[in-house]
């Protein structure tokens, strides 16, 4: 007689599955001690609709690790980065983070999420006192508000009170000159996009005292249809545009305003315009919108830059973005720190950094400053210009005073409480 | 899945013996929870990884969140989409009443499921009224209510950017949440007590009303079964454990973020009962581990993790057909009754 087989799976093969399971299971917690490497963990957006914030910021990383192994390392160590995605969850962003220093050994952070991650990512930095670079997030508070401030973290990225500042500033005068009295503002409609138009109409108003908004719209994040907003906006014909829109959202919104020639109605600001991620992709790209520098190969003007940038260009094929040199400002830094301090440690890199200033293809004047006082990056190249439909895009940028943005942002952190 | 829970529901019950058995099972229920307990309480000391306490610290914020959404799927037959909102309230009641009072931890923990309660109650009156899609889309819709409210309500909440700041942990009864390892046991402690207390609810006449509920409201109503106060009192019942659930995960990441009250979240919580099965009562637990596991495995090797979860989905859904709970329950019940064939 032959054996039947029983139904379903067999007792062995469940065996089998079980120990591979408990194989998966395990090795992730075996930290693995390697004195000669460091490993850097990185946090970051890797898929959905921002992606492109993950990819262009292990990019930037990426160009500069390069440079900094081939160097030698940090102080004599070579880098290795653990590049792991969060979804844009801050939740899987602590987990990843925690992960990251607890099981991978990475000794230091580099905190490469957007908005409430970054915040997420800076509890972990608290409680496990780890070295952390936080470089996408914007948020002024994150480093201006002393009870967000930890002696282990730092900020490479821009800071939206800055880019108000000058924004406010540049517009004002434009509107000093054509004589634009009716504002009009269009931002999405979160955290960022509220916060950034509030600060700019703050500041156009300061310089511009009778300039008034007569209609604001807030399109929902990642919104696919403008045409409410734009015929809004028309039908209130002010003589200027704000708009704290980006990347591809900015990019639908032009298209679909073009149609309704929106922008040969009225001077039209959009603070992220300048960055390559929406000049290349805006189908006809109007004349004359004026933006602050995000990222652009041709500002600040100078052969380093433009080094920088073609270098970016030859690796990845695509133009960096405000994300990349972000980042790449973060290990620059980094480097540096661990130079002078001749240590690894990121207790005696994080002593070096705060105050240290380097040479920056990014800097205003050739370089960039960790302040010391709330470790945040000052005397990066800012500024405004307007746009043309086809490269360099924005060919003259009129550069902020640094002088004047610091003393702004002294009184905006003493109206806000923070000092 | 109804089918089979047809199936079983079908099956006679015994009545005479219940009492004795439930009694039983009842003390059964209590050794393995303390089993439990004491296997997850010596696993720092075996393993000095902090990432495995994570992990379970993890499995106990979203098993206690799924176990209690298998309350109401499961048991009751009432599928909400919003169920996620109380995880999001437990977190941020919680994480605001430290930030804001300074109250103990315990003071603070029972205020929280007060304010859930509350607004449960609230919430559970209009929508069990409600039947089936009715019901998912109402509780839905609140729940993008409260996420909606916290976004916009920024003076109170942070908004999109989430409650900053990090939670105060003054030390309760020598217990120190600052302290990692006390976090775990805390943790643990609360989500075997959690799954204990929703096993008594479960095995309980109340329970079985539930069931009755969920396969025949209207037979149950005649026989004079208030069936409106039977699902609200589950609803709000089911809410208090996804908000103890909220509460572990806002200790964990120090902060609430309005991502937890999100539709995803509730999102998650029906796959992870996709995944383990409804039909047992450890099901989502199996089903949060397995959901934590591929997560953190998945993300380790690549960046499209969408698509293989979406392939487990697939997997299970059309594949097995059931949650792994049943698959294997069934599986151990067909060799079962094979061995006695065999044997006779």
């Amino acid at each position: 007689m032959t054996k039947k087989s029983k139904p379903g799976v067999s007792r062995r093969s469940t065996l089998a599955l079980m120990g591979a399971g408990a194989v998966t299971f395990a090795t992730p917690w075996v930290a693995r001690a390697q004195a000669k490497t460091i490993k850097v963990g990185m946090p970051t957006i890797l898929s959905g609709r921002v992606a492109q914030l993950g990819t262009s910021s292990r990019n930037g990383v990426t160009i500069e690790v390069d440079k900094i192994n081939a160097a030698g390392g940090l102080a004599g160590r070579q880098i290795e980065m653990v590049i792991r995605d969060s979804k844009g969850q801050p939740q899987e962003a602590a987990r990843v983070a925690r992960e990251l220093v607890n099981t991978d050994g990475c000794e230091l952070l580099i905190d490469a999420e957007a908005s409430s991650g970054a915040f997420a990512v800076h509890e972990v930095a608290r409680d496990l006192g780890v070295f952390c670079i936080h470089t996408n997030s914007e948020t002024s508070s994150l480093t201006a508000d002393p009870k967000q401030h930890i002696p282990n973290a730092f900020r490479t990225a821009r800071q939206g009170v800055h880019d108000s500042i000058v924004g406010g500033g540049y517009a004002a005068a434009i509107a000093k000159a054509k004589g634009l009295k009716k504002w009009a503002t269009c931002s999405p409609d979160y955290a960022y996009g509220r916060d950034t138009t509030a600060e700019f109409v703050y500041y156009l108003k300061q310089f511009a005292p009778d300039v008034e908004i007569i209609s604001d719209a807030w399109p929902k994040l990642f919104q696919p249809d403008y045409t409410e907003v734009v015929t809004k906006i028309l039908q209130a014909k002010p003589q200027a545009l704000y708009s704290a829109l980006w990347g591809g959202d900015l990019t639908s919104y032009i298209d679909q305003a073009n149609i309704y020639a929106l922008f040969s109605q009225m001077e039209v600001f959009a603070v992220n315009m300048a960055d390559y991620t929406a000049l290349t992709v805006v189908k006809n790209l109007p004349k004359g919108i004026h933006s602050g520098n995000r990222y652009i190969k041709t500002y600040p003007a100078t052969a380093e830059n433009a080094a920088w940038a073609d270098a970016y260009k030859a690796k990845f094929n695509e133009y960096p973005t405000n994300w990349s040199w972000e980042n790449a400002t973060a290990m620059m830094l980094l480097a540096e720190a661990s130079r002078k301090a001749n240590s690894a440690d990121g207790k005696k890199i994080a002593d070096a950094m705060r105050g240290l200033t380097i040479k920056s293809p990014f800097g205003a004047d050739g370089t960039v400053t960790m302040r010391a006082e709330d470790q945040t990056l000052i005397g990066y190249a800012i500024g405004w210009g307007t746009t043309i439909p086809s490269e360099p895009y924005v060919p003259e940028v009129k550069s902020g005073d640094w002088k004047q943005i610091l003393a702004l942002e002294a009184e905006w952190k003493k109206s806000k409480g923070y000092t | 899945m109804t089918e089979l829970q047809a199936e079983r529901a079908g099956k006679p019950l015994g009545v005479p013996r219940i009492e004795a058995k439930s009694q039983r099972s009842r003390y059964l229920d209590v050794l393995i929870a303390i089993a439990a307990f004491a296997v997850l309480a010596t696993l720092p000391f075996l393993f000095s990884s902090k990432a495995l306490l994570d992990f379970v610290i993890r499995c106990a914020a979203f098993g206690l969140f799924a176990t209690s959404l298998n309350l109401l799927v499961g048991y009751t037959g009432m599928i909400s989409f919003g169920h996620g909102m109380f995880f999001g309230l437990g977190a941020y009641s919680f994480a605001l009443i430290m930030q804001r009072t300074g109250v103990p931890i315990p003071v603070a923990f029972i205020c929280t499921l007060l304010i859930t309660t509350v607004i449960a109650a609230v919430i559970g009156a209009i929508c069990v009224r409600l039947k089936e899609i009715y019901f998912a889309f109402v509780t839905l819709a609140f729940q993008m209510l409260i996420h909606s409210m916290i976004l916009s309500w920024v003076s109170l909440t942070g908004g999109d950017q989430g409650l900053r700041g990090g939670i105060p942990r003054p030390v309760f009864l020598g217990v120190d949440l600052s302290n990692y390892l006390h976090l775990y046991v805390v943790s643990c402690a609360l989500l075997v007590i959690g799954l204990l207390l929703m096993r008594q609810i479960a095995q309980s006449p109340f329970g079985y009303t539930l069931r009755m509920i969920r396969d025949n409201a209207v037979r149950a109503s005649f026989i004079g079964i208030d069936v409106w106060r039977a699902k609200l009192t589950i609803f709000v019942l089911a809410a208090l454990f996804a908000s103890t659930g909220g509460i572990i995960m806002s200790l964990f990441v120090s902060g609430a973020y309005p991502e937890f009250a999100f539709w995803t979240i509730s999102g998650e919580g029906i796959f992870i009962n996709m995944l383990g099965g409804v039909t047992t009562f450890l099901g989502p637990m199996v089903g949060t581990v397995l959901l934590l596991i591929m997560n953190d495995t998945v993300t380790r090797l690549t960046e499209y993790y969408g698509i293989v979860l979406g392939i487990v989905i697939l997997f299970f859904a059309i594949g097995l057909r059931k949650g792994l709970m049943d698959f294997v329950v069934e599986w151990y019940e067909v060799r079962r009754d094979g061995a006695k064939e065999r044997a006779r």
